[in-house]
């Protein structure tokens, strides 16, 4: 995979450099800045662009340049990493687009299997959520969506931690060990009680309907 | 339930003392204690770019000396996993710790996001209202500690926040406060030459939800000014 990164702390940027090169990925440009890496793929896009949120231009420069980057190649991924995981920046990176795009901590990128992992989910047109967010969003839902999502059985509420971590029906059945067919019932049946439109058919749209209702308040935030 | 700003009209701004040798004291000791809160800012971002980004960046190289041992080798891999999962719970009490000095959501992006922040993790049903604007690191840093400590103690302590103000003012207006919550409110805003009254609730907001739920007399309108 070509991949681009963005990291304005050169011990992790040298790291992350590193790790993805020996997981065989093809770094095409590395900078300490979001206007650098822009200037660096001007002419040559990549697959997925790895942009640290906290970097120049400050202060969410990830933030910025990824817009930007969307802006000139639409097609093009782009996982954030952060030191924090934030539902407030989960929604600025939802705001930017909703799929082929990821949201991880830095340390929890750490191996070889993770990071290609990642990289490829995103590759795929998947939504990346980091676990430790996912899991906190499920358990603490805003106002009145607590009875909702307490009146989930247990299975239903491990399928929807790993909906609100973006991933697939497939996916899902993979790290639960049972058929995607169980995963679609249990689907419909979360989306049945917390009130929830079933007819979405595409994954990624299905877990932006999940983070939304998970983080609005009851006017909308 | 709906909170609306503090029309200029309706709430009388704070008197501004003249300049004169009490004034002088008053302003020295303002900008000590502003001086504290840039200090807390500037030690979360020292942890941040330093500690943290070390801790981070050793992660990867175990991931890399992990990726290089033979995978026959299967206890050594699994203890370097082990190593990193201990350098995540390393990074969670740096964050724990960097959240109690300043929390970097509040210097990124403002007290709003960072209440609605502190919300989510401390289970409160509390409503946040603003409009992005910014007030500096020590009014704002001021106001969330005195809810943050408050929220703590009692999640319902604060039902609804609504931050406002100018470029030389910030006012918090909070609905659904607990008493207790208008002393710490005091303790932070004071020292910054800030104040805090009793509001009647319905000069200052429209409150639709049930007078169950909030308690109109507890509205109180904090006023700290900016650096």
């Amino acid at each position: 995979m070509r991949v681009a990164l963005a990291e304005d702390g050169a011990l992790f940027r040298e790291g992350l450099l590193m790790l993805l090169q020996a997981a065989g990925h093809e770094v095409v440009a590395v900078a300490a800045g979001g206007d650098e890496l822009l200037a660096a793929l001007a002419s040559t896009p990549c697959d997925v662009a790895v942009l640290d949120i906290r970097m120049p231009p400050e202060p969410d420069g990830g933030l910025v340049t990824a817009e930007r980057l969307r802006e000139k190649w639409p097609n093009m991924g782009l996982l954030f990493l952060s030191h924090y995981a934030e539902s407030h920046y989960l929604m600025k990176i939802l705001d930017i687009g909703t799929d082929a795009i990821g949201y991880r901590l830095k340390e929890k990128v750490g191996s070889v299997e993770v990071l290609t992992d990642t990289l490829t989910r995103i590759a795929d047109g998947e939504i990346v959520i980091e676990p430790v967010l996912a899991k906190r969003l499920v358990e603490r839902p805003r106002g009145e969506k607590k009875d909702e999502v307490a009146s989930l059985s247990e299975r239903e509420l491990d399928v929807l931690k790993l909906m609100a971590e973006g991933r697939s029906n497939g996916g899902i059945a993979g790290q639960l060990y049972v058929t995607p067919k169980a995963v679609e019932k249990h689907i419909a049946s979360i989306f049945a009680k917390l009130g929830l439109h079933t007819d979405e058919t595409e994954s990624h749209r299905r877990v932006l309907a999940v983070l939304t209702y998970l983080r609005s308040q009851r006017d909308g935030d | 339930m709906r909170l609306e700003p503090a029309a200029p009209g309706n709430v009388p701004a704070v008197p501004t003392a003249r300049p004169g040798p009490a004034s002088a004291v008053a302003e020295a000791r303002r900008r000590r204690e502003r001086e504290q809160w840039q200090g807390r800012r500037r030690l979360e971002r020292q942890l941040h770019d330093g500690a943290a980004l070390r801790a981070s960046a050793l992660v990867l190289q175990l991931g890399l000396f992990r990726h290089r041992v033979p995978e026959a080798e299967h206890e050594l891999r699994d203890a370097i996993g082990v190593l990193q999962d201990e350098l995540h719970a390393v990074l969670q009490e740096l964050r724990d710790v960097a959240g109690q000095i300043y929390p970097p959501l509040l210097d990124e992006a403002g007290l709003g996001p960072a209440l609605r922040e502190l919300a989510e993790r401390l289970d409160a049903p509390l409503r946040v209202r603003d409009d992005g604007r910014r007030f500096g690191a020590a009014a704002e840093g001021a106001v969330y500690f005195a809810l943050a400590d408050a929220l703590t103690a009692d999640p319902v302590s604060a039902r609804c926040v609504m931050v406002a103000g100018s470029e030389a003012e910030l006012v918090v207006t909070v609905a659904g406060a607990e008493p207790g919550l208008k002393e710490l409110l005091l303790d932070r805003a004071r020292p910054l030459g800030g104040s805090v009254r009793d509001e009647l609730c319905d000069e200052v907001c429209d409150v639709s939800a049930p007078p169950d739920e909030i308690d109109g007399t507890g509205t109180i309108v904090a006023r700290i000014p900016c650096e």
